[in-house]
């Protein structure tokens, strides 16, 4: 059988949408531990939420102050506070108004 | 040992821990089942089903699973149990257990099958002179002596990879063997496509056929895939993501890379296979009639076939044995948790009782394909109706999302992820045991899926009624009474 534009589009197709994306999720996840690895050698800790995530987080600790797991969720919010006050080196992109704007709850 | 019960171990390398994944969801049906499934359901149209089955439901799926074993840092029932609080309820988590333990003794067997036909590729069997492929598999079938002493060979072998501990053992060994079988099935897919021939293969595969998108069959089959391919909610990525470190992330990778790159091997697969069937004129076919029938016969006809029968079983064996050996550590990490053992002791036990109850799977291949369609088609699911029906309706996936998918991650899950967490997938779940037990409808394996349903829940509920004091406190419990 002759190999038609459609299964070889197909095939370049599956190849992008499978070997692609995991090859892409694969270099990207290594990239950032390696990022986050140099960051954790020059201090001892390292942000842990990025401008988007803690503002959800901050958003629910507000909304739901009687929850059971609020403590916890406030106390990985200012832990992450802290950390972006007492470092100069971010993984996530956090520019220093953002950080300055930033208080505990 | 290095997992000492007062310091828990973690994954020593962000790669060992994406190999762990892959390892464990990377099985048999990754190879023997897959391509025949996506040429035979439209090709093309079967991939653009399956890819946004996977992207709907495995992604998001594996995310929760894993950030709940990252979040509590636990085995299944302790996690549970930090979610719903002490009591009967707790037994969700042995439904889990129960199923990996079933799971493993009828896998065992079958991973005893590809270490067979691994060593006698390695003898250059099936490339010898008068070799016979069906006669070769009846004869390995009728002997139950050697499918028993192979099951044991399995289990002992899984038992001393676990009794290595997490990085020594099962880190070790999946850095290792999942690019192994990567690189043999990428050495056998250049061998297939550079045969005369090798196009019809490709075609059966790839070939789109639009008008497959429109029938049922095609999105059961893609979901069915999605579904038990990734190995969502079956405990495997609670228990592996409970070995995270600090800082590491979730989604990504335990999300969008273990279940688009699991399938990636898959499609991989399709590629290695069927330009070598179709280069020969051998019809294709699906399970053991794919891999030790069709797949044997086709070696003595190619060029190097013996060399192409080495790399595509021991690649095969490495598929099944690294699920093995997973699979396994879900058991072996939680009941080292529960009761105290050592690792030692839990690994041997656990080992111990797998083995034996396999014994009747070992015997007979008809047993083990009676459980294989019981647990597959109902057991599995049940345990991911477990597993994300707690997360869903319990925690709450908002909760989960912003304390522990979204920390430290690599890429941010926006608020479209609740609602899928909470009613998608449980709903698919209900609708595929719901589906199967229809159209298996009065057989003995759909009386025996009912049992699986009715009694698992029952025994797992009274086990832990009974071991953590029903009619007592219930005890506390820190995320109760979540609805998002």
């Amino acid at each position: 059988m002759v190999l038609t534009a459609d299964i070889l589009g197909m095939l370049a197709f599956t190849l992008v949408a499978f070997w692609g994306v995991a090859s892409w999720a694969l270099v990207r996840t290594m990239r950032q531990e390696s990022r986050k690895i140099e960051l954790l050698e020059g201090q001892d800790r390292i942000d842990t939420y990025s401008p988007t995530a803690l503002a959800e987080l901050r958003e629910w600790i507000q909304n739901n102050p009687d929850d059971p797991l609020v403590d916890d969720a406030r106390r990985r919010h200012n832990e992450c506070v802290e950390t972006l006050e007492g470092t100069d080196r971010r993984f996530y992109d956090w520019s220093d108004e953002e950080v300055e704007r930033l208080e505990r709850i | 040992m290095a997992d000492a019960k007062t310091a828990r171990a973690e994954w020593g390398t962000r790669f060992g821990f994406l190999m762990a994944m892959i390892g464990a969801m990377v099985g048999a049906g990754n190879i023997w089942r897959f391509p025949y499934v996506m040429g035979n359901n439209g090709g093309g149209a079967f991939v653009l089903a399956f890819l946004t089955l996977l992207f709907v439901l495995a992604v998001p799926g594996l995310m929760a699973e894993v950030a709940l074993g990252r979040y509590t840092k636990k085995g299944i029932i302790g996690a549970f149990r930090d979610v719903l609080g002490r009591g009967g309820l707790v037994g969700l988590g042995v439904i889990v257990l129960l199923v990996n333990v079933a799971l493993m003794s009828y896998y065992s067997p079958l991973i005893g099958w590809t270490l067979y036909y691994a060593v006698h590729s390695l003898l250059f069997t099936f490339t010898a002179p008068g070799f016979e492929a069906q006669t070769f598999l009846d004869s390995f079938f009728a002997n139950p002596a050697l499918l028993i002493g192979l099951h044991t060979v399995v289990m002992a072998s899984v038992a001393g990879v676990l009794l290595l501990g997490i990085r020594r053992g099962v880190e070790r060994l999946v850095v290792y063997a999942v690019p192994a079988l990567v690189i043999a099935l990428a050495i056998m897919t250049v061998r297939g496509l550079t045969l005369p021939g090798a196009s019809e293969g490709i075609a059966f595969a790839f070939d789109v056929q639009w008008e497959f998108l429109l029938q049922g069959s095609t999105w059961i089959a893609a979901l069915g895939q999605a579904l038990f391919s990734t190995g969502l909610g079956w405990g495997i990525g609670l228990t592996v993501g409970s070995y995270l470190r600090e800082y590491d992330d979730v989604p990504l990778g335990g999300g969008v890379f273990t279940a688009i790159g699991e399938s990636s091997i898959a499609i991989l697969a399709a590629l290695a296979i069927f330009p070598v069937v179709f280069a020969v004129g051998v019809e294709p076919d699906a399970g053991a009639g794919l891999a030790f029938v069709s797949l044997v016969q086709v070696f003595p006809e190619i060029p190097l076939g013996g060399l192409v029968a080495i790399l595509f079983f021991l690649g095969f064996f490495l598929a099944t044995f690294t699920s093995g050996v997973v699979i396994t550590e879900v058991s072996v990490t939680t009941l080292s948790e529960e009761t105290g053992l050592s690792r030692t002791q839990t690994v041997l036990g656990v080992c111990g009782a797998i083995w034996l109850l396999g014994i009747p799977s070992a015997y007979s291949p008809a047993i083990l394909d009676y459980l294989d369609f019981v647990f597959g088609n109902w057991g599995l699911p049940l345990a991911t109706l477990a597993i994300i029906g707690v997360i869903g309706w319990v925690l709450g996936p908002e909760r989960l999302r912003l304390l522990a998918v979204n920390r430290n991650a690599g890429v941010h899950v926006g608020k479209w992820w609740d609602p899928v967490i909470k009613y998608v997938i449980p709903s698919v779940m209900i609708f595929i045991m719901a589906y199967y037990a229809w159209e298996d409808f009065g057989s003995a394996e759909m009386i025996g899926g009912m049992l699986v349903i009715v009694l698992l829940p029952i025994v797992g509920y009274g086990v832990m009624s009974v071991l953590e004091g029903r009619g007592g406190d219930p005890g506390t419990t820190d995320v109760t009474g979540g609805d998002d």
